[in-house]
């Protein structure tokens, strides 16, 4: 638990130095062209990225990234 | 509201503007961004409205197990639905639905190679035809408690230490897991929040889940700050496996298992907890980052139950004697142990670059997972989104990952202690009890007579019941917690695929996707020394997108833009269409035309068993549904059928359709023994315990031709000409028990005919004002002489009639009478099946079937979701002469969507 607690301190701050970085940025909305594509989107093919996450969850221990969304199934094979 | 340019149209709210003097899409875009609210929030745009359904294969490889045949591999058929609908401008709503059906072999447990047992091959005529697991066994062991070797076939020792170690595998007959997600989320204009929630039931793991989360943008939607909650409740019933139960030792868990119609029940539950925050950030017009940690924390049951930890057991009185020669271990397999609560953190990175270039977005992700198991995890992957132009993308992608072991992991154990020895009293002598007063100890004088505690002998009648007492292993000389389930022992995996799209016009998409991944213990970061467990496996999925944006409200008033794509409804009659029973009942109207529809048949059999008309008593099945040679022993007692179906339909001319349709098929039933049965005779199969069969994937696949004939005001004709190929299996097997092939599953638990067939039809409909009718004629006649099973089902004919009549304008009723006739089975199974029952046996299958149907068919005609279309439709038997022996027909229903384009 101490481990983790380590892990998630530093994680966690990460995570502040990158909303603080980037505050400054400034784009304005016509130049958002390229943002907008679909290929841009930060997850291009859901159908498919669910199906590996399925699949990857059940032949490894890491979390399911799509624990959030909860999701069941022993996956006892 | 989300903008996805590029897309073959656009949301109705973004073309409201009057920007016609600007008429570049970017202009467009541009201006549509800077209204108020509609500035989009890059990386998140929410799904269109749209429908999909795809299908996917997963297929493992073969284990090595050392030279002895590996048992079919794992595969796994999934067939998932999921849709998209605006209820209002800013509330979508979401469902999804998912259905997997796996079978095959997996490891139960690990031990060392050099046991007399592991995967025991068993012979045919002197040749290796499979292999048995045998969890308990003996294995040599030196005094450094090194294995010696045996010949993994023969089990002929070669006196050599041997290292390896082996996993050892068992099959399972096929099991269906049902999984169903909602969704509901609302957008403000920097602010958005969605619920889902679910539930995933198989026989043996149900679980709950439920989440909230939302998002919130600032500094002009270049950041977005994400959250999510969530919760899982999962309830584990699990079915020891009745073959290889009495070889596990389950002492551990005794205070869970509980008994139920002759099996043993493993009971727990588990709770899970997930949260997540992330933020996302627009680095440059070119690049956006998005970071998140997530958390979970689990408590309760999270072993897998059906899995084993071999424990070694040596003797420390025969390890410690002093000599020098081999000592025996007893291997035995104990129910694994993990800890009760876990504790995960993760944390994901995502960098999304625009290559100008080349016009294509490289996605770079890396993930770091830690947790007080032990286990550390790293993945590295890449994907490399390519457009190619007339609406094709290609997406190849490379994952790369890592873990260790959890500290609890082995590959097997070893314990200096006896697994189970005889208790003796504090004199040394040993203590035998009475079963029937467990209380009362005896032991032996020295000529082997019963006596009691005072040395007085006990009666003949007595000592006649007197059992020996037996003390086992000391588990508190075991670790805590203990698994050799390789998914928690230290392995790399590399995996590639490639994703292909394809936008069709008129807002139909198609996806195929594949990916082979390999795992490997030498490819963790580190080291690893477990390569016993490498496998590998490959995906092949094909997925079908339907675009259903409402067109027809356009909230912000202005004209659609949506050049054409598809406007319809009101202005378009819309033939009725015949019941939701009726297959190829009617026909698109002009060139160009499409429809995307899905069609669920479900099919109930139950109750009585029936013999022609009548209801029939169990003897006369023992005696008579079998053959004269072999009574009949078990019969069903239920069986469910359900047919998912994809009608595609395109209408090249007005005269002429064609239509594609796969299927996806799934059933289960269940068995009971017949009173009056024989007896079990060793040798042959048995059906025994709580669990029925499932079995379920892909089913035959129709192609079809439509040919219209008479097409006057108020009465039509068409011809069906269909083909259906034989893509459904038909040599399902069910799982080798207490040494006995399974062999081919009962002729109606398997998904298709497995011959081409083919199916004509006649369809007339006649519509007059409120009243609509119309009749069919149908028949399936197979093209072939026997399948590759050695069978053929019977031909079919049907003709049925029916009356509709519109109780609104957009709601039809109707009544249908139907006649059915179907031939028996011909031929039969070439190759082994268990013959236990009536259906196992060709001649009890077809009769004539008479029902009436009653049916609604709904078109949606205005709103939102104007032009789909529904219809239901309830199938009650009304009279049924069966051939032979069968189960009671109970009724069935037919539900359809449709939307043409």
């Amino acid at each position: 638990m101490r481990k983790i607690r380590y892990y998630a301190t530093i994680l966690g701050s990460i995570l502040a130095m990158g909303i603080g970085g980037t505050g400054c940025v400034n784009i304005a909305p016509w130049e958002r062209g390229i943002l907008a594509k679909p290929e841009m989107e930060l997850d291009p093919h859901p159908l498919q990225s669910e199906l590996q996450s399925h699949n990857y969850s059940s032949r490894e221990a890491a979390p399911s990234h799509k624990s959030s969304s909860g999701g069941g199934g022993c996956g006892c094979y | 509201m989300p903008l996805r340019q590029g897309s073959s149209h656009q949301s109705g709210t973004l073309e409201a503007p009057p920007v016609k003097s600007r008429n570049t899409l970017h202009a467009l875009t541009s201006a549509a961004l800077v209204l108020p609210g509609l500035l989009i929030t890059p990386g998140h745009a929410i799904g269109k409205d749209r429908i999909n359904f795809q299908y996917s294969r997963y297929q493992e490889g073969e284990r090595n197990l050392y030279g002895v045949p590996s048992l079919k591999p794992i595969s796994a058929d999934v067939l998932h639905g999921s849709g998209i609908f605006s209820l209002t401008d800013r509330t979508k709503f979401t469902f999804g639905y998912t259905q997997d059906t796996w079978s095959g072999a997996t490891p139960v447990t690990t031990t060392p190679l050099a046991t007399d047992g592991g995967n025991r091959a068993y012979f045919n005529n002197g040749v290796v035809v499979g292999a048995s697991p045998l969890l308990q066994s003996n294995v040599l062991l030196d005094r450094d408690l090194n294995p010696i070797g045996r010949d993994p076939i023969t089990k002929q020792s070669s006196g050599v230490v041997d290292p390896r170690s082996v996993m050892v595998m068992s099959s399972a007959s096929p099991e269906t897991r049902r999984q169903a997600t909602f969704g509901l989320s609302h957008e403000w204009n920097e602010v958005a929040i969605n619920v889902a929630g679910g539930f995933s039931r198989e026989r043996d793991y149900k679980s709950s889940f439920g989440s909230i989360g939302g998002r919130l943008d600032f500094n002009q939607k270049l950041t977005s700050v994400k959250f999510n909650g969530g919760y899982t409740h999962s309830e584990i019933g699990a079915i020891l496996d009745h073959d290889s139960s009495p070889y596990i030792t389950k002492t551990a868990y005794a205070s869970q298992i509980v008994n139920r119609g002759g099996s043993e029940i493993l009971q727990g539950n588990r709770q899970d907890w997930v949260t997540n925050v992330g933020v996302s950030q627009v680095l440059t017009k070119n690049a956006l980052l998005d970071v998140n940690i997530g958390y979970t924390h689990s408590n309760g049951f999270q072993e897998n139950p059906y899995k084993t930890m071999s424990v070694i057991f040596i003797d420390p009185a025969e390890l410690n004697n002093g000599q020098s020669g081999l000592v025996t271990g007893k291997v035995r397999a104990l129910i694994e142990q993990r800890p009760d609560i876990r504790n995960q953190v993760a944390l994901n990175t995502k960098y999304i670059q625009y290559i100008s270039p080349f016009n294509a977005a490289l996605h770079l992700g890396y993930r770091l997972s830690v947790d007080d198991w032990g286990i550390n995890t790293h993945t590295f992957d890449a994907n490399w989104v390519q457009p190619l132009g007339n609406g094709w993308t290609l997406t190849p992608r490379i994952r790369y990952y890592s873990q260790d072991a959890a500290s609890f992991y082995r590959p097997y154990l070893f314990s200096q202690q006896v697994f189970q020895k005889q208790a003796v009293d504090n004199l040394g002598r040993e203590i035998f009890f009475n079963p029937k007063n467990p209380n009362e100890q005896y032991f032996r004088d020295g000529f082997f007579n019963y006596v009691d505690q005072n040395g007085n002998r006990i009666d003949d009648a007595l000592s006649q019941t007197v059992q020996p007492k037996f003390v086992t292993y000391d588990a508190g000389k075991l670790p805590e917690n203990f698994s050799s389930d390789h998914r928690l022992a230290g392995f790399g995996a590399l995996s590639g695929g490639v994703v292909l799209s394809k936008m069709l016009g008129k807002g139909v998409a198609l996806e195929a996707g594949f990916e082979y991944y390999t795992r490997a213990s030498s490819m963790q970061i580190g080291s690893g020394n477990n390569s016993f467990a490498d496998f590998d496996y490959y995906v092949a999925n094909a997925a079908i997108k339907f675009d259903i944006e409402p067109t027809t409200s356009l909230p912000m008033g202005g004209s659609s833009g949506s050049s054409g794509s598809h406007v319809h409804t009101s202005s378009h009659h819309h033939h009725k269409i015949p019941p939701a029973g009726i297959m190829f009942g009617h026909m698109l109207d002009k060139p160009g035309d499409f429809m995307a529809g899905y069609r669920f048949m479900y099919n109930w059999t139950g109750g009585n068993m029936m013999h022609g008309a009548h209801s029939i008593a169990d003897q006369i099945i023992v005696d008579q549904g079998c053959s004269d040679a072999v009574p009949c022993r078990f019969t069903p007692t239920f069986m469910n059928m359900r047919m998912h179906m994809l009608d595609i339909m395109y209408a090249p001319t007005k005269w002429w359709n064609v239509m594609l349709m796969p299927t996806f098929m799934d059933m289960d039933m269940n068995l009971r023994r017949l009173s009056g049965a024989p007896p079990p005779v060793p040798g042959v199969h048995e059906h025994t315990g709580a669990a029925g069969h499932e079995t379920g994937a892909v089913g035959d696949t129709y192609f079809s031709s439509l040919v219209k004939l008479i097409n006057i005001p108020g009465h039509r004709v068409h011809m069906n000409l269909g083909l259906s190929a034989p893509t459904g299996k038909v040599d399902i097997e069910l799982r080798r028990m207490a040494k006995i092939d399974g062999g081919l599953i009962h002729f109606g638990m398997q998904l298709g005919s497995g011959t081409w067939d083919f199916m004509p039809s006649l369809t007339y409909a006649g519509e007059k004002s409120r009243w609509s009718w119309g009749a069919q004629l149908s028949g399936v006649k197979r093209l072939e002489e026997k399948n590759k099973s050695g069978y053929r089902l019977g031909d079919m004919f049907q003709a049925t009639t029916w009356g509709g009549y519109d109780l609104t304008q957009w709601l039809t009723a109707s009544v249908r009478g139907a006649y059915t006739l179907q031939g028996a089975i011909h031929r039969d199974f070439d190759s082994f099946n268990a013959r236990i029952g009536p259906m196992d046996f060709p001649a009890n299958y077809g009769g004539q079937f008479w029902d009436i149907g009653l049916g609604l068919n709904a078109i949606i005609p205005g709103g939102r979701f104007a032009g789909n279309r529904f219809g239901f439709e309830w199938i009650q038997p009304v009279r049924s002469d069966f051939n032979g022996f069968q189960l009671d027909r109970q009724g069935s229903l037919a539900a359809t969507w449709s939307y043409q384009f």
